[in-house]
This record gives C-alpha cells, structure tokens and sequence, in this order.
C-alpha cells in the first residue's frame, strides 16, 4: 500500500521531468537551427527552396526528438528514435536529389555532385538506426532480466 | 551493452559534426571563389583562324584548395552541333591564391559559315557556351555553366552588284561592267579575290571575270568587275554568281539576278 503511494507520487514527477526534458532538447534543436541558419542564409538568395526545404526538416525532426523524449523509459522511445532515423535518411536523398545537386542563379546553371557526402550522410544514418534497434533490443533484454520470475 | 551504444553514438555524432563543418566550409568556399570574366578579344592568327580570348581572373578565397578548374568553351551551330571547343585546365588553385589566365578559342570561319552563311551577310551574335568545372576540397565536383554572346560583324554586310553597263568592243564581243559594294563589318580586313560568272536566261556561261578586293575592317568597298562576253548570248535576264576567295574565308556561288 505504501509502495503504491510512493509510485504514484514518483510518476507525475517522472512525467514533470521528461516534458522538462523535452521542452530543453526542442529549444536547444531550434537555437542550434538559428545559429545555423545565420551561416545558411546567404545562400537562401541563390537557393529558392532552401529555408523551406530546411524548415520542414527541421520541425519534423524536432518533433520526433520532443516525442522521443516524452515516450522515453518505454519501447516507444525507440520507436520513434527508429522513425528519426528512417526521416533523416529518406529527406536526405530526395531533397539533394540523389545526390545531384543543381540550380540557376542569373543565367548560369550550377551542378554541385554530392553523391560522396550523401553517401556519407547514409552511412551515418543508417549506423544511427543500427544503434537505436540497438538500444530497443538492449531495453527489451533489460527489461525482461528485471522482469519479477 | 551501455558503453557499445555510448561508444557509436559519440563516433556517429564526431562524423556528423565533421561532416557538417566539411560541407559548409566547402559551400562557403564556392561562395567565395571570385571569377571576373573580362571583355572577350578577337584577333586572326598567323593560320588564318580566328582567335576569341577570354580573360578571366580567378581567386581563391575559400578554405580549400581548388584542383582540376577547368575553363571550357563551344560555339554551337545553328543545329546544335560543335563548330569549334577550346579548354584551359589549371591542376591546383592554393588557398588565398589570385590567377590571371586567358582563354583561347581559335575557330576557321570556313567552319562557321559552313554552319550558317548568314555569318558572312549580317551582322549577328556568336553564341559560346561556356562551363567551369572544379573540384574543391578534393572530394566536391562542381560544374557551372552559361552562354555568352559575342557580337559578330559581316565582312561582306549589305553585298550589292549594281546593274551591268554594256560597253561595245567590237561585232561580236562586248564588256560587261559590273560594279560590287559592301560594307566590310568585320574585325579582320577582307583581302583577296572576287570571280564573277555570267549567265543568260538559257543557263549558259557567257562569261566571267575577276577582280581583287582590299577593305579594310570597318570600311566601305566599292570595286568593279570586267567580263567580255559575246553579243549573241547577252539576253534581258540571267544571273550572275560570285565567289570569294581570301586567306581567311572561301565561299562559293552566291547567287544574283540581272534584268
């Protein structure tokens, strides 16, 4: 009976700190998107697409960080963390085009080739996936060991 | 299974951090390359040709090292097909580096009218497509391309024959005079030989001359032509046909009518 007091004293503050959490990681993904975006905006006069293309990315990207977060200490944490990672990769490839990159700007056709640093970017997403079903996996056998026989 | 999972996340994480920084110093550094195309230049070589020169001043203001920058340009036909391409290739641009270079394309007017004859009658535009291509950073293939116009003046702009004068020599032989003009557009004098052939209205040859042309670039020509042709095939009508033989051009059978 005490035990049961006690948990459902702890739950609403476990959820406080996670909304606290997630509240922390969204702001701080903004601000890191602010002070990007003062390195990129020159290139948004050359680029028509580019705040658009970067400011859906982003703000799905976050959501799915603010989302992760609340679920997190669950399977759906994971979940998501697998959703993130499947989002970077597919937004990667269509909006660089596989990798072909090409715009006009005053008459003049620019064709920049980033196969390589797609390639790269790939690689490192699908190691982040690798890693998330890592980490549900080690969340299930941990679970399953704490599990009461 | 922590410390694997903290291990490949801080590893994934320094290669994105790299990765990112990589790709920004390298946009930052197409951003920065400065290239000033000066006024193109035409002047005729010793074979003959015509040479276009591209100046063009490069500097490299980037965080990289610019490797294979190559300079290239072709001049289209009407068709679409190549009449003429030249590349300049300069191996490696050092970071902070300020280059000077100038771009040759030679191309035989023979060739360019072959294309469209029009060259040699009326003013118009040289249409060059230019591309650079680079690769910064070592590993960023960049190619930018565009089109230019250069203007293009007729060596033989507003060619007029004006109507035979019949001068009698004797019976049966009779001088035909007839006077040429144009209006040399060109950059380059236009200095050679002009044939003249005659033609009645029956498509006989009646006669031909020829006559020695010397305008110099920019400047007006007014020249005339002799034949001796004989009385009994002059008719009312018939045409004429000219040809131009000089060191830079040669064209053939430019058809006028008389009468």
């Amino acid at each position: 009976m005490v035990e049961d007091e006690k948990s459902s004293a702890i739950r609403p503050r476990k959820l406080i700190v996670r909304v606290l959490r997630a509240t922390i990681k969204g702001l701080l993904f903004f601000a890191l998107y602010y002070v990007c975006w003062l390195f990129l905006a020159p290139f948004a006069k050359m680029i028509p697409d580019l705040q658009q293309t970067v400011q859906i990315f982003v703000r799905v990207y976050i959501c799915l960080v603010v989302v992760g977060e609340l679920t997190a200490g669950t399977i759906y944490q994971h979940f998501f963390g697998v959703a993130n990672d499947l989002f970077v990769i597919s937004y990667l490839i269509l909006s660089l085009n596989s990798g072909m990159f090409s715009m006009t700007y005053q008459n003049v056709a620019l064709e920049v080739d980033l196969r390589l640093f797609l390639m790269i970017a790939t690689m490192l997403s699908f190691i982040g996936l690798s890693k998330t079903i890592l980490q549900a996996i080690n969340f299930v056998s941990k679970k399953a060991e704490n599990a009461p026989t | 299974m922590d410390i694997p999972i903290r291990m490949i996340d801080f590893a994934t994480a320094a290669c994105w951090i790299f990765l990112i920084v990589f790709c920004a110093t390298a946009a930052y550094s197409i951003k920065d390359l400065r290239l000033d195309f000066g006024n193109s230049r035409m002047a005729t070589t010793t074979d003959n040709r015509i040479l276009v020169s591209f100046p063009l001043n490069i500097a490299n203001n980037g965080y990289y090292d610019i490797r294979s920058f190559n300079f290239s340009t072709k001049l289209l036909g009407e068709d679409g097909s190549t009449i003429t391409q030249g590349s300049t290739l300069i191996p490696t641009i050092g970071i902070g580096e300020k280059l000077s270079i100038l771009h040759n394309l030679t191309l035989d007017v023979n060739d360019v009218m072959q294309s469209d004859q029009d060259f040699l009658f009326n003013d118009t535009q040289l249409n060059i497509t230019e591309s650079i291509g680079m690769v910064i950073g070592e590993v960023i293939p960049v190619e930018a391309s565009g089109n230019i116009s250069i203007p293009w003046g007729a060596p033989l702009y507003d060619l007029k024959l004006e109507k035979p004068q019949y001068i009698a020599v004797n019976y049966t032989q009779m001088q035909v005079i007839v006077s040429i003009s144009f209006d040399n557009h060109a950059f380059f004098n236009v200095t050679g030989e002009v044939h003249l052939r005659m033609y009645n209205s029956a498509n006989q040859l009646i006669g031909h001359g020829q006559s020695m042309v010397d305008a110099a670039q920019h400047s007006h020509f007014d020249g005339q032509i002799d034949l001796n042709v004989a009385v009994s095939s002059i008719t009312q009508t018939g045409r004429f046909e000219l040809d131009f033989q000089t060191p830079l051009f040669s064209f053939g059978s430019r058809v006028i009518q008389y009468g």
